[in-house]
Order: C-alpha cells, then sequence, then structure tokens
C-alpha cells in the first residue's frame, strides 16, 4: 500500500485549512493510500532550528538526531502532501522550521564537491493544498515566494514524477460557494494524485 | 534621527551574521541613529501562532498583548533592518514566526472594510528597509529557485511600508566555501549599504570598498 505523509500547518481546526486537510485524508485513504497524518502543532513540533544543530547541520552521522522520527517517516513516504495557509508571503514558522530541522543534507540531499544532488529516492509524488489571504494579483506581483519554494526548490532537490499546487486565493473576500468549490477541487487532485 | 530597529536571528554567537549585524549597527551609530536590536534567539522568541492568537487575530488591539514590545518597536521605527541565515531559500522559521506574531492586522495591514476590497498596508512610518543575509547555495542557484526569501521580506513586508520606500538587499553566497576575502569584502558591501540606507556619507575606510 503506498504511503502518504500529510504535514498540517494550521493552528485552527475551524479554518478552510484544516477542511482542506480532511478533504486531503480522507480523499487519499478512499484511493487505497495509507496516510501517515502529522499534525505539527497537535504534535507540538519544535520549529527552532539550536544553535548545536547549526554546527552539526553538514554533519551527517548526527545532523538527523534531534528529528529522528520525522526523518524516519519521511523516508518511508512515497508522496508527501503539505496542507497549510500562506502568511507574510511563506509558511507558518512551524512548517519552515520542518523544512530548515527535518530537510538535511544526508536526507534529502548530499553536497558532494560544492554540489547538490538529491538523494530522497522514495518520495514520487508531492502536493500542496494552500490558502492565501493575498489576491492572485499581489501573490504574483510579491514573486508568490511560497510557490516558488514547492515547485523550484523542492521540486528541484527531490525531483518527484508529480508535483501539484493547489492553491485558494484571496480568503478575505471568499464565499462559501467558493469555500465549497476549493474543497471539491482538492478532493479532486487527490483522488488522482 | 533615523530611529532604526534591527531584527536579527542568528542561533549561533560569533557567526557570520553576528560579524553582519556590527558593522550594521557600528554605522547606524556613526550616522547618530537611534537604534533598537531584537535578538530573537537570545531573548527566545517564541515563533508559533496558537490557535488562541490566529482566534483573536482580527480583534485589534487586543491582538498586540501576546507581543506587546515587539510591536512597540515596530510602531517606533522609521527604518526596519532584518539580519539572518538563508535557509531552505527563506526566512528561519524564528524570524518567519516573528512576522507571523508581529506584523498584525491594525499594526501592519489593515483587513479589507466592506466585500471586494483587499488588504492595505499599515507600515507607512517606515520609510527605510534594509535586508542582510547569508546563503549557503549559489547566486546562481538562488536566483534560479526565485530568491523566496528575499522575495517574502522586500516584496511581501515591503507592500506594508510607505510607498517608494527606500530598500537595500545585500547576500553574500556560498557561505560554506566562502574565503575570508570574500566576507571582508561582503561587510565592506553591507557598510556602504547601510550608509545608503540612512542616507549617511560613507566613512574614510569604507570609500576604498571596491565596486559592486
Amino acid at each position: 500500500m503506498p504511503r502518504a505523509l500529510v504535514l498540517f500547518a494550521h493552528p485552527v481546526p475551524e479554518s478552510l485549512g484544516a477542511a482542506a486537510h480532511d478533504v486531503v485524508v480522507e480523499a487519499l485513504q478512499t484511493r487505497g493510500w495509507e496516510v501517515d497524518d502529522c499534525d505539527l502543532n497537535a504534535e507540538r513540533f519544535d520549529p527552532v532550528m539550536t544553535a548545536q544543530e547549526r554546527r552539526n547541520y553538514h554533519d551527517t552521522a548526527i545532523n538527523a538526531a534531534p528529528v529522528q522520527p520525522y526523518v524516519d517517516r519521511l523516508r518511508s513516504a512515497d508522496a508527501v502532501v503539505f496542507c497549510f495557509p500562506v502568511w507574510n508571503f511563506g509558511y507558518p514558522a512551524i512548517l519552515k522550521g520542518w523544512f530548515d530541522r527535518v530537510m538535511l543534507p544526508g536526507v534529502v540531499f548530499t553536497i558532494a564537491h560544492g554540489k547538490l544532488a538529491p538523494c530522497l529516492d522514495n518520495v514520487r509524488k508531492i502536493a500542496a493544498v494552500t490558502t492565501y489571504g493575498s489576491t492572485p494579483w499581489r501573490a504574483f506581483l510579491a514573486g508568490d515566494p511560497p510557490k516558488r519554494l514547492l515547485k523550484r526548490a523542492v521540486w528541484g532537490t527531490v525531483r518527484p514524477d508529480k508535483i501539484r499546487y493547489i492553491a485558494q486565493y484571496d480568503m478575505n473576500n471568499i464565499t462559501p460557494d467558493r469555500c465549497e468549490a476549493f474543497l471539491a477541487r482538492v478532493r479532486k487532485e487527490m483522488e488522482v494524485f | 534621527m533615523t530611529r532604526a530597529l534591527v531584527v536579527y536571528c542568528h542561533p549561533q554567537e560569533g557567526s557570520f551574521a553576528a560579524a553582519v549585524r556590527k558593522v550594521v549597527v557600528s554605522r547606524l551609530r556613526a550616522a547618530q541613529s537611534e537604534i533598537r536590536v531584537r535578538d530573537l534567539y537570545a531573548e527566545g522568541f517564541q515563533p508559533l501562532l496558537t490557535q488562541a492568537e490566529w482566534s483573536g487575530y482580527l480583534d485589534a488591539p487586543a491582538n498586540r498583548a501576546p507581543v506587546e514590545s515587539h510591536v512597540a518597536d515596530l510602531e517606533w521605527c522609521d527604518t526596519l533592518i532584518f539580519i539572518y541565515p538563508t535557509w531552505w531559500y527563506g526566512l528561519p522559521a524564528m524570524l518567519k514566526g516573528w512576522l507571523d506574531r508581529v506584523l498584525l492586522p491594525d499594526v501592519a495591514f489593515l483587513m479589507p472594510k466592506a466585500a471586494g476590497e483587499t488588504i492595505r498596508p499599515g507600515l507607512h512610518h517606515i520609510t527605510r528597509m534594509g535586508v542582510f543575509t547569508t546563503c549557503g547555495a549559489s547566486w546562481w542557484l538562488t536566483r534560479l529557485v526565485g530568491a523566496p526569501g528575499r522575495r517574502t521580506l522586500m516584496r511581501g513586508v515591503g507592500f506594508l511600508l510607505k510607498p517608494r520606500a527606500k530598500k537595500v538587499f545585500a547576500a553574500t553566497y556560498l557561505m560554506d566555501s566562502a574565503t575570508p576575502e570574500a566576507l571582508a569584502r561582503h561587510l565592506q558591501r553591507v557598510a556602504a549599504k547601510t550608509d545608503r540606507l540612512i542616507g549617511a556619507s560613507a566613512a574614510p575606510e569604507m570609500e576604498r570598498a571596491p565596486a559592486e
């Protein structure tokens, strides 16, 4: 059974982001995925890289030790789905901290002779399901940093076969109909993921 | 007189970011600026926007209570400076959390008042922004990725400032294999950019800095 790691980074259960996360988990399970549902806030993930972790960052023998369970979960996943709100044109700190602390040299990439090479072979599919307060136009003007991080940096580092970015913009003016339409889009995407 | 808020984020004492901070603060001081430094790691800043904070997010002015002193600094300053290492092409979680928790509605931006409106800027008292960072990746790779961290600050936060606010950015690349000469050159560049930001004339030793 293929395994999907779902990283959920919204603190509020009644948010549209949380509803989208529920749809992701349910749709994947319906389609035969085994889901490792990781609610970073509920698990009280600590996003702050410490000075000691920074010192050991490039020492692949020991750098993963402080976050070993999270590294193991990433290594046993065939797909990763990120469910998060965009705040200030970036990921919430708790998700950015997961990148800082878990997406390590020796886990996701190697650096040999100054060259980056992918080394996380198991993850073949990646998706982001996200909500923006910003309008699409303003996000475009800002250069849409969270989208770039996923579609360029993560894509380039992991080299999955498939990557999807499913976003709802302009949350401050959203209508119930558009919420439903977004959730339907998320379900459809996840059913064919 | 310039009132500069320096938001500093690096976990290690003696890091190169600390050297950048020293240069920035000394240039600000030379220009007789008033300076406040927030060292997020040193003060153990808590970067998580909690469920309780999110539930009260729109409830101004009560929303500023959990980060009152940071909001006070932000409202006090006319010059905002960020110094941090770039991790995963972006801000360290600690600094991202500072944005999440301190750039609040009615502090940094105004929420839409009517249907169809969008968020409006709220930091019009800030007329200058400086962003100083260090990247492990090369310039080329950072550009290929699109420099998300730079965009989050220069554009995302930049939108909130006074229109046409003066902005400077300096980064050094390939940090992990940088030579001492390259790092020294970078510090000169940081000094020159800080001077340009606050409109100070270059100090004599800085005039020998090589052109960019």
